[in-house]
């Protein structure tokens, strides 16, 4: 079966003080469908900015080129009047804030009304109607009160199962949730990815799940994309990424998870450094001012993506010498 | 939500009482006796009498004031020095004269204001945005008298299009509805333009604001196109800011008006007050202060109310 999403050399560039930057390079990687693909990294690698670029939602200031291919259709080629005919119905989204991502003057039931009212051709009644059954489905409990609240009268966790209602309403095929749990506390987002995973199994929906967490990836995805200063530094299958990770960056972010055995003493441990700023960009390979294994020609130029098999890639000089 | 009403309009009381004590202890610092005043050219020995017994001069201050109260609930303001009417009458008289004027131009230059508001704010920094913020801000720093006065040198004087001032046609025999909105459109359009400036630049500082907020990027990732990301998420987000001030700026503009009514010889309460002033005839002065005071609370209360329905935040309680 084909793709739900390719995305084919996509870039960003941000025009900052009459220069261009590259916040996204050459990043390519497809979703197929009803799968679930965690793109993973720090903070300011780039995550958002892919998310957005991908349905056009960033500001005039960028820069995009490269191809999104949504079901056959290039994305970035569409007049603006096809594209919002995808956004809320072809592909839907929740972001990290779920405590301002809903309007505070509307209700509840007007904001997920709202999406069907832009994509289907039914009544304002039907769409009434169809809202609290969405709002069932994603475990709202009292769903006919909760459509004549306001947002402010709700947890940031029942926010949070709003938004998924909203980005779901018009069944879309591809769901991109940007961090959808990073605000919530841990019982909350456990709650939230179970939910996520049961939208993924019931309707089928492919997710594009953005995280700065690989705990949330060993549980959610099938495959993991991890990016670093706006590249793709790893690619490869949840077991690639858990059981067989290559590049230094994925090591160290591996490092960095908590270990709920408490036998093994082993202390956390960060990445030592910073994510590098757009405007400055370490020549060679991007990781090696924070790379443990760091050589010479690091320094000097960037490396390929080189294959380590055929569904898993690496970024890194020391896996050059292993191409078959 | 009627329950909160009641309670705001009850607590608007003790504001309106204020107002009353500070234009009853006016009339007390008035050089004169209250009935000389009071009776102006109607003064006999015999009506003063009468009236000190109505007014109760002879008893307690505060009870004077008690008895003064009755009265101007009961519409009861005494009598006119100048006009020998009684004040009441000609306050009515001249109230829909000013009213018409004030509520058009607050309502259109409200709309507009928002209209253009938001306009700028979506186009930040366009050439569009700059040549709007140089005229508002040319119109915001104008006195009010001095826009009056421009408007009748050009439209008036210069362009025989308008008259200047007054509210009919003496030299038209039947003057119909057709005159009478042609005297309006100067007074209404310098009352608006003064108003539209200062809205406008509130309007588009809370757009930008709003325009950044991530419920916009929801509306967006919906599917909803740009006019209704704007003007249905963005707006009522945006006018919140602007209903508190709206309340708050009342006085300036009725202040305005009163202004507006004097350069075009528009007789309504400004008109009204002005030669009152001048001739000293102090139960209109009285009358209307009384009356601005009233239109100041009820400003703040119509606020209030309106910011309860726009933002569902606020707790009625
Ligand atoms: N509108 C913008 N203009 C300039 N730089 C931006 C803009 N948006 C994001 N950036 C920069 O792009 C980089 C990637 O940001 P982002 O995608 O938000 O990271 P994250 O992986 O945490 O989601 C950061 O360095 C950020 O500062
Ligand atoms: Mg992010």
């Amino acid at each position: 079966m084909s793709n739900i999403l390719d995305v084919e050399l996509l870039n960003v560039e941000f025009n900052i003080n009459g220069n261009y930057y590259h916040a996204v390079n050459d990043v390519s990687f497809h979703i197929k469908p009803g799968e679930t693909l965690g793109l993973v990294g720090e903070s300011g690698c780039g995550k958002s900015v892919t998310s957005l670029a991908l349905v056009r939602l960033l500001s005039k200031s960028a820069r995009v080129t490269g191809n999104v291919l949504f079901e056959g259709q290039n994305l970035l080629d569409l007049a603006d009047n096809e594209m919002r005919k995808i956004r809320g119905n072809g592909i839907g989204m929740i972001f990290q804030e779920p405590m301002t991502s809903l309007n505070p003057v509307y209700k509840i039931g007007a904001q997920i009304s709202e999406t069907l009212l832009l994509h289907r051709d039914i009544s304002a009644r039907e769409a009434f109607v169809q809202s609290v059954d969405m709002l069932k489905k994603v475990g709202i409990p009292r769903p006919d009160e909760i459509m004549d609240e306001h947002p402010h009268q709700l947890s940031g966790g029942m926010r949070q199962r709003v938004m998924i209602a909203i980005a779901m309403a018009c069944n879309p095929h591809l769901l991109i949730a940007d961090e959808p749990t990073t605000a919530l506390d841990v019982t909350i987002q456990a709650q939230i990815l179970e939910l996520m995973r049961d939208i993924s199994n019931d309707f089928g929906t492919s997710i594009l799940l953005i995280t700065h967490d690989l705990g949330v990836v060993a549980e959610m995805c099938d495959r993991v994309v991890v990016m670093y200063a706006g590249q793709i530094v790893e690619q490869g299958t949840v077991d690639d990424i858990f059981f067989n990770p290559q590049h230094p960056y994925t090591r160290g972010l591996l490092n960095a998870i908590p270990k709920i055995d408490a036998r093994s003493k082993q202390r956390l441990q960060p990445i030592e450094g910073n994510v590098p700023s757009l405007t400055r960009m370490p020549r060679g390979c991007r990781f090696s001012p924070r790379c443990p294994h760091v050589t010479d020609p690091c320094k000097m130029q960037s490396p390929e993506l080189f294959a380590v098999d055929d569904t898993h890639f690496s970024r890194c000089w020391m896996n050059e010498k292993r191409e078959i | 939500m009627l329950k909160y009403m009641v309670r705001r309009v009850l607590e608007a009381i003790p504001t309106l009482l204020g107002v009353t004590v500070i234009s009853f202890i006016m009339i007390h610092i008035v050089p004169g006796s209250p009935v000389r005043i009071l009776l102006g050219n109607h003064y006999t020995l015999e009506r003063a009498a009468v009236l000190s017994k109505e007014l109760g001069l002879n008893k307690p201050l505060w009870i004077q004031y008690f008895i003064w109260l009755g009265n101007i609930l009961h519409g009861n303001f005494g009598f006119s020095y100048v006009y020998d009417k009684p004040v009441a009458h000609l306050i009515l008289q001249a109230l829909p004269h000013t009213l018409i004027i004030v509520v058009v131009s607050i309502l259109a230059a409200h709309l507009f204001a928002v209209f253009l508001g938001s306009v700028q704010a979506y186009y930040q920094d366009s050439i569009f945005d700059q040549i709007a913020t140089v005229i508002n801000y040319l119109f915001y720093s104008m006195p009010s008298f001095w826009l009056g006065v421009l408007l009748i040198i050009v439209f008036s004087i210069n362009l025989h299009w308008l008259p200047s001032g007054g509210i009919v046609s003496s030299q038209v025999s039947n003057p119909g509805f057709g005159d009478w909105v042609r005297h309006l459109i100067l007074p209404v359009g310098s009352l608006f333009l003064i108003s539209v400036a200062g809205w406008a630049r509130y309007m588009r500082s809370s757009m930008r604001e709003s325009l950044l907020q991530d419920y916009v990027r929801t509306a967006r990732m919906k599917g909803a196109n740009e006019f209704r990301v704007v003007f249905v998420h963005a707006l009522r987000n945006s006018i919140l800011p602007l209903i508190t001030m709206f309340g708050l700026s009342l006085p300036t503009l009725l202040g305005g008006a009163l202004f507006i009514e004097e350069i075009f010889n528009y007789p309504g309460m400004g008109l009204l007050y002005w030669d009152a002033v001048n001739s000293r005839d102090y139960p209109i002065i009285m009358a209307i202060t009384v009356f601005l005071g009233i239109v100041t609370v009820l400003g703040n209360l119509i606020a209030d109310i309106l910011y309860g329905i726009v933002d569902p935040r606020i707790q009625y309680r």
